[in-house]
């Protein structure tokens, strides 16, 4: 049975029904278990506050260290294998399917699984816990993220985003690829993964999100028996101060591509992060602006400037801000023009409150039809925590959102004259 | 667990109720399924974008999507795929439950009846859609043709299809050619969107909690007004080689493709299939196959390298990205694996790993509408209407003997290699 002492919260959503528990594991660990009652799997991700900008720091006040680009991603390979054996291997016992990511600002663990949940649970509790770096391992991952660096070198994709972040940031490791370059990670020693590991990977710096079939009582236990207590860590993070201004507004590069992609952005001061209000308030913002039912959308479509493929996304974490409009286009300097000037236009003329009732309408429904699934969810609540916003907080703000909010987060954003275009043709 | 009841409404036409009251959302398609040919691959795949861009009742672009955020950001869609030797176009339109409108809105009604208008109440112009909503659709097209070029995995995967099934209508591409598409005419398109009414073989699929009855009625009384007639569908299945095909193709990369295509006389709806699915995901399926483990990790030769079964076709090709001086290497050792899976190099743990990493895949699939109904869809073009439960039961049942036997049935017959300069 649970223990009556541990530190345990319950979160309802009245516009939803649903309900997830947070505890506060003794270890140091935040642990979110989110009940889906009828689903037959269960999704669950560990992750720490440890991505690819995090290249310059200190752990409790001691020296600042600065390590080669690239290292975080490296790490989450290398974590993969312990001494004895692979983590893939061990799931293959019991069925899940696994995996990780390196973001810029989150590494994370994840599976799913239908069957053998808590023994999955503690290879995973188990192999992030346990880390195993040696001259010879490491030096062996070198080929295979050297392939995998070459394979996104060939990703338009990847290179028109990165190209833009070299136009917007001049010293914000943003810009930087995640997985490094074959010559940075180069550089890298089993020392360097240990400080990495043993200041990021502090429990207290991580969390578990757990939803699906399994339950609280389930989690609690493996978390009982495989976490291992962790003194907290003070950690600073060190960036060297990022002007407001872009870099330059235009790059270009050629790769085999049959119709040009662009990445338009706008680059925003970020002071702090951004609520769960604010995240409403730009989502429904930006599908007033920008999305099928817009006029511009209409108008880029009829002259044939933009297909389908055109999107749109807050590109957002610690201390970079922008806002992204990307998609295929046969002539994308007058996609960024024709843009600008839109964005000119109303910010003199004001927006229209018809676009704002039905765009709230389409952002409400999308923000419920993400918890359908176990893996949004899972996300979704480690994104949360790392940001330090309630879960259900978001959709409750969509639905309370007024006219007056979306006026005054559009005074804040979008500012036509400090965003650039970044063309692959 | 879910269950699935069906029902035929029409010659040829079925409708499938998945009643189910986990989700937040419900979900209604229509899948028609037509023999897939050069000819009207491209004014299939028009239609699909065409159909869905606006209606009689919604007659422009601009319209028809206020409409859909209105019903709380509903999400209507017109996709093609290949499923063999067949063309499925597959309209669909998902929303919110109608328990979490906003003030008591009902919303489920709307969206039956907005697919309906998109299938049977089109913007037409006499007997043919309009020259204006047909160059929009033209231009998406084409360009959604050529982004397959951008992506060049998916571009080495559809050329090397094209060359090793030469011939053989699953050579054609989904999406037909950006020549076909240029020339189909308003008339055109409107005689394949009667020949979809009137031949198509029909699947309708309704997943939710909301009750399915009414929006059953309204496609029954649409249909009627039909006198329907059903292909005939087939696949064709070539299980011989007589001669290994190569093909290389140059490009500015920086990594290589390589993908080596088998045939195989196992296809749906033999008894074998499930044995041979389990073969295959043991060779490169899993995270812990004999390709991932042996070729990716222990030699470090390909970036990734998996193996696909394509049942329907007997067809299973083996994709990897790898330096263009490994190839040889790399091909090799790919073979080498099949050679040991031949001779009864396989492990029980290899096999046991093997089966509940694929009873984990069907199970999970099926926490999903949109994997619910892709799982009941890609069971009636086999011809069966397992249950995931039922399926796991033939996973289960597969022995080593038969992965042996399996894996000697793979006959090398493409060797497709696109490499960097």
């Amino acid at each position: 049975m649970m223990d009556k002492n541990i530190n345990l919260k319950e979160f309802h959503s009245k516009l939803t029904g649903d309900k997830y528990y947070k505890v506060k594991h003794k270890s140091g660990l935040n642990i979110y278990m989110y009940e889906k009652e009828g689903y037959n799997s269960t999704y669950a991700i560990f992750g720490t506050r440890y991505g690819s900008i995090n290249t310059c720091f200190s752990a409790n006040d001691g020296e600042k260290i600065t390590v080669p680009d690239g290292i975080a991603h490296y790490l989450e390979h290398k974590l993969f294998e312990s001494e004895d054996g692979d983590a893939f291997t061990k799931y293959a016992r019991t069925g899940a399917n696994a995996n990780a990511y390196t973001s810029f600002d989150k590494t994370c663990y994840l599976f799913s699984t239908s069957q053998n949940f808590q023994e999955s649970l503690e290879i995973l509790l188990d192999f992030v816990q346990s880390p195993y770096f040696t001259e010879e391992t490491v030096a062996k991952e070198q080929g295979i993220i050297g392939q995998e660096i070459k394979m996104y070198d060939d990703s338009p994709d990847w290179k028109v985003l990165f190209n833009l972040l070299e136009c917007l940031y001049h010293n914000h490791p943003v810009k930087i690829d995640i997985a490094g370059t074959v010559e940075s990670i180069a550089k890298i020693t089993p020392q360097m993964l240990y400080d990495c590991y043993n200041t990021f990977y502090n429990l207290n710096n991580m969390a578990l999100c757990v939803c699906g079939k399994a339950t609280l009582d389930e989690v609690l236990e493996v978390a009982d028996r495989c976490l291992k207590l962790c003194e907290d860590v003070k950690i600073t993070n060190y960036f060297e101060d990022e002007p407001y201004e872009i870099v330059k507004d235009f790059s270009e590069q050629n790769l085999p591509v049959a119709v040009p992609l662009f990445n338009m952005g706008f680059k925003s001061k970020r002071e702090k992060t951004s609520s769960s209000k604010d995240m409403a308030a730009l989502d429904v913002l930006l599908s007033m602006l920008f999305s099928s039912t817009s006029e511009i959308y209409k108008e880029l479509q009829d002259k044939e400037l933009i297909n389908q493929s055109f999107n749109y996304e807050v590109f957002e974490g610690p201390g970079f801000f922008t806002i992204i409009l990307g998609g295929e286009s046969r002539n994308p300097e007058e996609v960024n023009s024709t843009i600008k000037e839109y964005i000119k236009n109303l910010k003199e003329n004001g927006l229209s409150i018809d676009d704002y009732d039905i765009s709230k309408r389409a952002v409400y429904g999308d923000a419920l039809s993400a918890l359908n699934s176990v893996d949004a969810i899972g996300n979704n609540l480690m994104e949360s925590h790392f940001t330090n916003r309630e879960f259900f907080s978001y959709i409750d703000e969509i639905y309370k959102l007024t006219f007056e909010d979306i006026e005054k987060k559009f005074n804040e954003v979008l500012d036509y004259n400090n965003s650039a275009l970044s063309v692959i043709r | 667990m879910n269950s699935i009841s069906r029902q035929e409404i029409g010659k040829g036409i079925y409708f499938n109720t998945i009643k189910d009251n986990r989700f937040k959302t419900m979900k209604l398609s229509v899948s028609i399924i037509v023999p897939l040919n050069e000819d009207d691959a491209s004014v299939n795949a028009l239609l699909a974008g065409v159909l869905t861009r606006s209606t009689k009742d919604y007659p422009d672009f601009t319209i028809l999507s206020k409409k859909l955020s209105q019903l709380y950001g509903a999400n209507l869609a017109g996709i093609v795929r290949k499923m063999g030797d067949n063309q499925v176009l597959t309209f669909s339109i998902s929303g919110i439950d109608d328990k979490y409108a906003f003030e008591g809105d009902v919303v489920s009604q709307q969206m039956s009846e907005l697919l309906c208008s998109v299938l049977f109440r089109p913007k037409l112009n006499g007997n043919a859609f309009c020259e204006e909503e047909i160059n929009q659709e033209k231009r998406q097209l084409s360009d959604m043709i050529d982004s397959e070029f951008n992506d060049k995995r998916a571009y080495a995967n559809n050329r090397f299809t094209e060359f090793m099934c030469q011939g053989e209508p699953f050579a054609c591409s989904r999406l037909g050619t950006k020549e076909a598409v240029e020339e189909v005419t308003g008339e055109d398109l409107y005689t394949a969107w009667k020949k979809l009414l009137i031949a198509g073989n029909i699947e309708i699929f309704f997943i939710g909690e909301s009750d399915s009855e009414n929006a059953k009625n309204i496609f029954e009384k649409n249909f009627k007004k039909n006198r329907r007639t059903p292909f005939l569908l087939e696949n064709s299945v070539c299980g011989e080689v007589k001669k290994l095909k190569e093909k290389r193709e140059i490009m500015e990369l920086s990594q290589s493709k390589m993908i080596m295509g088998f045939r195989t006389s196992v296809a749906s709806p033999s008894e074998d299939t499930m044995a041979m699915r389990v073969a295959i995901a043991l060779l490169g399926g899993t995270a812990h196959s004999k390709l991932f483990n042996n070729v990716r990790e222990k030699l470090s030769l390909c970036y990734y390298c998996s193996a696909r079964y394509t049942r329907i076709k007997g067809i299973v090709h083996i994709e990897s990205g790898v330096e263009k001086e490994n190839i040889e290497k790399a091909k090799d050792a790919i073979l080498k694996e099949i050679e040991d899976m031949k001779n009864g190099n396989i492990t029980d743990f290899e096999i046991e790993a093997t089966k509940l990493s694929m009873c984990n895949d069907f199970i999970t699939i099926c926490d999903h509408t949109a994997g619910l109904e892709s799982w009941y869809l890609s069971q009636l073009m086999d011809g069966e209407l397992d249950s995931v439960e039922e399926a796991c039961r033939k996973v289960n049942a597969v022995t080593k003997e038969q992965i042996m036997e399996m894996a000697s049935k793979l006959h090398f017959d493409t060797i497709y290699t696109l490499e960097s300069k």
